[in-house]
């Protein structure tokens, strides 16, 4: 099991200078904490516009100075938004590999699509695309990344031979992601070789199901890269307290905050009729997530199963569950809209480190490097 | 978090009456519906709301107009203007103003639902390559919205949200939660802009739809279900939410 924490650097209002940069440099703080005690993974989105809930939109820079203050966690972009009026995939592809290179190789590539009206109106975005457009993307930024020459005639972009530069570090290229919120994305993810980011709370039955049918079917894939990335990872909020009744009192209103500033944005869905968005994205899964019954005093109350808020004891046995439906890694959110105080927040990470941690893993083991696929999962790939 | 500030009590001097709760649905057959969604400047997303509500990021307008052949009260036209909100994290739209072409329709909306109707001309027009959609009151054209270039749509394409009318009802003024049920035959996609609109005959002269995002036309039947729950208008629906059944006022 790994164990990440995920950023969308949320933003309380009024906002002001000194607020946006306390988020940012607290954020700094708890990545610098997060590698010292042995978590593997730290994640940042990208997000336009979203007042509130994510001022991440420049996620590369947040990321290369996670990267230079950090020495054995994973920086992974929680993933670049894959539509060319926000991103030229050139530019991508050279911005990773800036990235992996400053990390030495600690680089995880997430790609997705955005599911707000919000974003997809501001660039200009036709909804109707973007699946399409992320498609083409995953396909060509690996060979920019492989390929000393690199060409493309496409649908959203198209471009003569040139020689994108630099090349990653890792070789041939960081394992590749894409973010999962509507139920069918596992499956693009997994007929493609790439790893299955969720970020959004399923509840254990629904992950259990995406989990097994994206292992069942990556094992037949058609990798768009050169390795296959088999990893799932899910999102989850952390809060851990010695005491479960005070982790609940101050965790849940935590967790209420991020889901409603997630529910005051418009989503495509609402705004425009496409057949290319089913879903309110990861609102319409955080409200379908499923409720613990009412008469288990294990559970937070308000909150929904496989939450990580409570007592070391507590946490232990919900990861466990989500270990044992197939899930590879965990991310955390830590705080949302700074309402946790920054001291308790390093808290909730060091009782987390202290107590649970070790129940899956040894110490030495969060002292090693990160696994991350390697040229043997190439081999594998071509056996695919 | 935003919230609403618009002053309640102003909102409730023009707000409908609700004298009893409805109890069974209202049943429309052979309904065309046009729904336009049109961004609105930020400058007055929170003063045209209740403070129960919250405005959406970036704040949306959302305009429909129904021609409807057949109801218990016989073929009407309706319209409705709605700010797109959320009540907790439920997506609504919190009706800003209605206009019902004849007097018999205008009553069920309001007296039963809450919809704060004015009588009027409302007009939809279906050609061929798109949709034209005029409303007139008082002799003046208070809507107009040319929409073309139809593209079919799967049913489920087009997403309807829940009504919010303000009303006064025997629980007191509350946001009646109106549930609008949409059964497409057919629905399409079309490019819209609006030729008129009159911010202040339409509920608030705040009101500035200035960006259109979308429109989209629905051969269909429509059921307004009863009301089960209405919201305090000052208070967030968390705690203001009430049942109608729990109060026994069905």
């Amino acid at each position: 099991m790994k164990f990440g924490i995920f950023f969308e650097l949320s933003t309380p209002r009024p906002f002001t200078r000194d607020a946006e940069r306390a988020v940012y440099h607290n954020a700094l703080e708890q990545c610098r904490l997060a590698d010292e005690l042995g978590f593997d993974h730290v994640w940042a989105v990208e997000h336009h516009f979203l007042e509130e809930y994510s001022h991440c939109s420049a996620p590369e820079v947040f990321l290369t100075a996670v990267a230079a203050q950090t020495r054995r966690v994973r920086v992974g972009h929680g993933a670049v938004v894959c539509v060319p009026e926000m991103n030229h995939p050139v530019r991508v592809a050279e911005r990773a590999a800036a990235l992996d290179i400053i990390s030495e190789g600690r680089f995880e590539f997430g790609t997705a699509r955005s599911s707000t009206w919000t974003e997809l109106g501001g660039f200009g975005v036709n909804p109707d695309d973007t699946k399409k457009t992320w498609d083409e993307f995953v396909r060509a930024l690996p060979q920019m990344w492989m390929q000393d020459e690199f060409e493309w005639q496409g649908k959203a972009f198209s471009m003569p031979a040139r020689n994108v530069l630099p090349k990653p570090y890792q070789d041939p290229h960081p394992p590749m992601w894409v973010t999962v919120t509507s139920p069918g994305t596992e499956l693009d993810a997994a007929d493609r070789g790439l790893g299955c980011l969720g970020v959004s709370a399923a509840g254990y039955d629904e992950q259990e199901r995406r989990t097994l049918e994206y292992h069942r079917r990556i094992q037949s894939c058609e990798p768009v890269g050169g390795l296959v990335n088999d990893q799932v990872h899910t999102m989850n909020f952390l809060y851990c307290h010695e005491d479960y009744r005070q982790a609940r009192d101050i965790g849940v209103p935590m967790v209420n905050a991020f889901n409603v500033a997630n529910a005051h944005l418009y989503w495509t869905r609402e705004a425009y009729p496409t057949r290319a968005y089913q879903t309110l994205g990861n609102a319409g899964a955080a409200m379908k997530a499923k409720k613990p019954p009412a008469d288990d005093p294990s559970v937070a109350k308000g909150l929904p199963e496989g939450v990580g808020v409570g007592d070391p004891e507590h946490l232990i046995q919900v990861i466990k569950r989500w270990e044992s439906i197939g899930v590879t890694g965990i991310n955390f959110l830590l705080n949302a809209m700074e309402m946790l105080p920054q001291e308790q927040v390093l808290d909730s990470l060091r009782l987390f480190a202290r107590e649970v941690m070790p129940k899956f893993r040894s110490p030495e083991a969060s002292k090693a490097p990160v696994w991350a696929p390697s040229r043997v999962a190439v081999k594998q790939a071509a056996a695919c | 978090m935003l919230i609403g500030s618009a002053d309640v009590k102003i909102l409730g001097e023009r707000s409908p009456r609700i004298a009893s709760f409805a109890s069974e649905p209202l049943m429309l057959s052979d309904v065309a519906c046009l729904q336009l969604t049109a961004e609105m400047r930020n400058s007055a997303r929170e003063a045209v709301l209740p403070p129960a509500l919250h405005p959406t990021i970036p704040p949306v307008v959302s305009i429909q107009v129904w021609d409807v052949a057949d109801s218990p009260v016989g073929a009407f036209g309706f319209a409705m203007c709605r700010v797109s909100c959320r009540s907790g994290v439920r997506a609504r739209g919190f009706s800003t103003a209605a206009v019902a072409s004849t007097q018999a329709a205008a009553q069920i909306l309001t007296e039963r639902f809450g919809f704060p109707c004015v009588l009027g001309e409302v007009t939809l027009r279906r050609h061929y390559d798109g949709v034209d959609a005029e409303v007139m009151v008082d002799g003046s054209r208070t809507l107009g919205i040319a929409a073309l270039d139809p593209e079919p749509m799967d049913l489920d394409d087009v997403q309807y949200t829940g009504n919010l009318n303000l009303a006064h009802t025997p629980l007191g003024l509350r946001l009646a939660q109106v549930e609008v049920d949409h059964v497409a035959s057919r629905v399409e996609r079309l490019s819209a802009r609006l030729s008129a609109f009159d911010g202040e005959a339409w509920g608030n002269r705040l009101l500035d739809p200035y960006f259109v995002v979308s429109a989209s036309v629905a051969l269909e039947t429509v059921s307004i279900q009863p009301i089960r729950f209405v919201c305090k208008p000052d208070e967030l629906a968390f705690t203001g939410t009430e049942s109608v059944a729990a109060a026994g006022k069905t």
